[in-house]
């Protein structure tokens, strides 16, 4: 692996980690402010127009800035009728192929994300609800959290190549 | 090319692309988007993130990552050991009593947690071990703990069923309660099997032996305790929902953290169990969460291609189906998508474009959505592709091998199959409850 390649994939690899580290603690920011909304509401009878779009915004953080950790755990289930039986190289090379098919979808996830994050700045666009928070700071998490999906995916894809050439020069 | 052409081209690219191995999520993306750009164009290029925008709204998936949360809490909590003591003393003695006891811990599971992966988890680290130890048929005994397991998703709570509710606009109140009787049937089902089965052939299941079992009555009465936390746990989360006191979203959070109290009461909860916990929560729900978001992406190709018409003058019009004939085509060509496919992503896609029809027939869609969970439970068990049958792969002791868990699931297969016909031609099984708790 060329050196510029190989600092980028270790730069993306601990950028991500720590993002995704960050995001798994999200999980308690949901159950509290839902928590805190069942007891002001259900006991108090004081509810808050805020709190569904907050944990909606949540949520959406939480699966998409988790999305590139979540690749490096491996959790992502695959087929694997014929996957299971390849060896270490050939999963190697067909991932790498079928990879830039992944970034090919991710490139789109990631245009069509930007419009609309511009669209949403530009039109100072806001939720069409009673609190009608306004739309542009989950859009650009979300947009970050694809982008950085995708920078984890070509540094996959650059592993899965050296894996490739692996046996040939170890 | 005719419309139905691309359809059908759109599911065999998925299911090449699938077949590479390929992480699923891409595998869906990828189709939808190449066939976006190729039928629309320009037009085609913003698809994909206004697909995925819309996950954003449905504010009801938020139960997933906390039932996710809480079903890994559960199963690190020590909850389920002291529930697994229970059912083992109270059934040990009879043939097959531990696989029956085990169908029995997996339905007070099912009971706290809407997925059937604390179900699976619990069943595969502390069931299995101990029934391999006794003797037990390593092959029954795997069936039982993938079937008890898928319990999860039929008995309330279910996220399968807040996913149906989302897409067929039907209030999941009555959705859960509508899956209780089926659960509890297809429960008593596969009791029944287990009980014939080991009635047949008693080495499958040996009873205890005496020196296990002895143990004073008030001692055995003791173990029932056990079932308080879980019932605590039931009542906070779905009993409160139920009571319209508190919502669903909230209930699920309420949930997650009264499953980390237990934990905490019973001094489980160290920071690796925590960061376990945590860490693997993550990962189910973001792997969970993208595969709907690529399947939103491919869900609206199908949509502008004009499906939902499409699939119903094929049905009607061009094979002349009744709308009995209708509703079990549905069901049918549904396991066989499920068991090819991906069974997420199947949900996604295919539900809108059946519930519509369902409807527009008659039949009622809260049944409906009990049919559409039972088959989903058996495509979720089916080879080549299933979640359970992955689960079980990665948390199975080494010596179930892959074709042990293949094989497995047939007899149960079988007899949730029975379960899907009694429920479709008696709806009273699933409707009498929420009919009677809602006065209709």
């Amino acid at each position: 692996m060329p050196k510029p390649i190989k600092a980028f994939v270790r730069y993306v690899d601990a950028v991500n980690r720590t993002v995704g580290r960050f995001a798994m603690y999200l999980i308690f920011v949901m159950m509290g402010v839902l928590l805190y909304e069942s007891i002001s509401r259900g006991i108090f009878d004081s509810p808050h127009i805020w709190v569904v779009e907050v944990a909606q915004m949540t949520m959406a953080a939480y699966y998409i800035l988790g999305g590139a950790y979540s690749v490096q755990l491996d959790s992502h289930v695959r087929m694997d009728l014929l996957y299971g039986r390849w060896s270490t190289r050939t999963r190697a090379i067909v991932d790498a192929v079928t990879g830039c098919l992944l970034i090919f979808y991710l490139v789109f996830l990631l245009y069509g994300g930007i419009s609309s994050t511009q669209y949403a700045i530009e039109y100072n666009q806001t939720n069409y609800s009673a609190w009608a928070p306004p739309m542009a700071p989950i859009k650009i998490v979300m947009t970050i959290g694809i982008a950085l999906m995708l920078l984890q995916i070509v540094a996959t894809f650059f592993k899965d190549l050296e894996k490739a050439k692996g046996e040939a020069n170890p | 090319m005719s419309y139905e052409l691309i359809a059908i081209l759109m599911f065999l690219s998925m299911m090449v692309m699938l077949i590479t191995g390929q992480r699923v999520f891409g595998a869906i993306g990828f189709v939808a988007t190449a066939f976006a750009l190729a039928l629309w164009g320009t037009g085609g290029t913003e698809m994909p993130f206004s697909a995925a925008f819309k996950l954003f709204n449905w504010y009801p998936l938020l139960t997933l990552p906390l039932f996710i949360y809480m079903g890994y809490m559960l199963s690190e909590s020590g909850i389920a050991d002291d529930l697994y003591r229970a059912f083992h003393v109270w059934f040990g003695p009879l043939n097959g009593g531990l696989a029956i006891g085990t169908i029995g811990l997996m339905v007070v599971i099912s009971a706290m947690n809407g997925l059937s992966v604390a179900g699976m988890a619990i069943g595969a680290s502390i069931a299995l071990p101990e029934m391999l130890r006794r003797g037990y048929d390593k092959i029954m005994i795997t069936g039982v703990v993938q079937a008890g397991s898928s319990l999860g998703i039929l008995v309330p709570p279910s996220v399968v069923l807040v996913l149906y509710g989302m897409i067929a606009r039907q209030p999941v109140g009555q959705l859960w309660l509508a899956g209780v009787f089926p659960g509890l049937l297809l429960a008593g089902l596969f009791v029944l099997y287990i009980v014939i089965r080991c009635k047949l052939q008693p080495h499958l299941g040996p009873p205890l032996a005496e020196e296990d079992r002895r143990m004073p009555l008030a001692e055995k009465l003791k173990l029932l305790r056990a079932g308080i936390v879980p019932f605590l746990i039931f009542f906070f989360m779905t009993g409160l929902f139920l009571m319209g006191i508190t919502s669903l979203v909230e209930s699920s959070a309420v949930g997650a953290a009264s499953a980390t109290v237990a934990a905490i009461a019973k001094r489980r909860l160290t920071r690796k169990v925590m960061e376990e916990t945590l860490r693997k929560s993550l990962g189910v729900s973001c792997m969970f969460m993208w595969v709907i978001l690529a399947a939103l992406a491919f869900g609206a190709v199908f949509d502008g291609l004009g499906a939902v018409k499409a699939i119903e003058s094929l049905f009607i019009e061009r094979w002349g189906l009744s709308p009995w004939g209708v509703l079990i085509m549905m069901q049918l060509s549904y396991l066989v998508m499920g068991t090819f496919l991906d069974d997420t992503a199947m949900l996604v896609i295919v539900a809108p474009l059946y519930v519509p029809l369902v409807i527009s027939l008659g039949f009622d869609p809260i049944w409906y959505g009990v049919l559409y969970t039972i088959t989903c439970q058996i495509a979720y068990m089916t080879p080549p592709f299933g979640y359970n049958l992955f689960l079980m792969r990665a948390m199975a002791p080494p010596e179930i091998s892959l074709l042990d868990i293949y094989r497995s699931i047939i007899p149960f297969v079988l007899v949730m199959c029975l379960g899907l016909a009694l429920v479709t031609i008696f709806p009273e099984i699933a409707l009498w409850l929420p009919n009677q708790f809602y006065g209709k």
